[in-house]
């Protein structure tokens, strides 16, 4: 329920370094995700595209990459891309322990939420 | 027409990021102890925090509390009627506590009066795990009445958190709720994970929990 919020420090960081790269246009910006945050990758669409109405950003396209989480096992110190399973009404859902040997394990990355790069003319 | 791609690498979620760790580095300094409350209203986050620092109080222990509400303050009431110093925080539209909001809040806060402080977060199981606010503790609380299907709809969350708690468990059998079939989904993703059985009603885990918190 924050995409809102989320699209507007998008918009703001993305006109920042369009300017800042002199652009005339934006055409994309390529946004990242993890998995472990609670975006919704349509909702952030559609505020961004509301934010960017009438900015440098208007009819750009934002692009989103949700990004598997990646752990450390904090006893076999195996590391890789989050265990799934599936649950009862067949959705793919995280685990939290180590696939391996079943150690606890310290979350390395899939909270984040950056803009990689943009696609601008100039 | 020249297009061209720019690297950009900015995180959305630094500046958060950095004030929770500033919050987190004031915490330590102060050696006071944080924990973040976490669950849909209702869930009983209020109640837990009013039976624990009654305990806490009991011992010597010098709690405060952060309430964080849409609108209103009768969380900060609840808790201030029980002595404990509370800064109420409304978040207004915002879903979440963020760790801007309590860096400001903390500014009122004499944290050397105090040995530990229980945020309660905004009531909604989804959005403030998000944002962290710099805390040492996360732990997220649901309660029986919200069914037994919890931890399958939302495994991030409990996965995520430090502490688990089911609460409400004294209205267990009247809703029909089977304790064991959470207890199961919440291994399934969490095997070595702390779940705790709590009833502000009846008293039942409230040590169990404060044990698990460190407390
Ligand atoms: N039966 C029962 N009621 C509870 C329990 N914990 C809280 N409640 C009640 O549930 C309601 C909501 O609790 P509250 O602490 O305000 O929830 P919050 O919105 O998460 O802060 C209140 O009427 C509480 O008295 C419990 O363990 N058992
Ligand atoms: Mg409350
Ligand atoms: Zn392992």
């Amino acid at each position: 329920m924050h995409e809102f919020s989320t699209a507007q420090g998008i918009v703001e960081t993305a006109i920042h370094y369009a300017k800042k790269n002199k652009a005339k246009k934006v055409k994309k910006v390529f946004l990242e995700i993890g998995e472990l945050t609670f975006l919704n990758v349509e909702q952030l669409k559609f505020s961004y595209d509301i934010l960017s109405k009438d900015t440098i950003l208007d009819n750009s396209e934002l692009v989103v990459e949700v990004k598997s989480a990646t752990y450390k096992c904090m006893k076999c110190g195996a590391s890789g891309k989050l265990g799934k399973i599936e649950n009862e009404d067949h959705f793919s859902i995280p685990v939290f322990h180590c696939p391996k040997c079943g150690g606890e394990i310290e979350i390395l990355s899939g909270r984040q939420c950056f803009i990689k790069n943009m696609e601008i003319e100039v | 027409m020249f297009f061209h791609i720019i690297g950009v690498e900015a995180d959305i979620f630094k500046a958060n990021k950095e004030l929770a760790e500033r919050n987190r580095m004031l915490f330590k300094k102060h050696n006071v102890k944080t924990i973040d409350v976490m669950g849909a209203i209702g869930s009983g986050k209020t109640a837990l925090i009013e039976t624990m620092s009654h305990l806490l109080k009991k011992r010597g222990i010098r709690v405060g509390a952060i309430t964080g509400d849409v609108a209103g303050d009768d969380d900060a009431k609840r808790l201030e009627s029980i002595g404990v110093p509370v800064e109420n925080i409304n978040t207004g539209k915002e879903c979440h506590l963020d760790a801007h909001l309590i860096h400001h809040a903390i500014e009122h806060f004499d944290l050397d009066a105090i040995d530990v402080l229980f945020i309660e977060n905004v009531g909604n199981l989804v959005c403030p795990a998000d944002f962290q606010l710099g805390t040492d503790i996360r732990c997220v609380v649901v309660s029986v009445t919200e069914g037994d299907d919890m931890v399958r709809k939302h495994p991030v969350i409990f996965g995520t958190s430090d502490v688990a708690v089911v609460n409400k468990i004294d209205l267990a059998d009247a809703m029909g709720v089977d304790l064991k079939r959470i207890e199961e989904d919440f291994r399934k993703i969490k095997p070595n994970g702390i779940l705790i059985e709590t009833s502000v009603k009846t008293g039942e885990g409230i040590e169990k929990l404060m044990d698990a918190m460190g407390l």
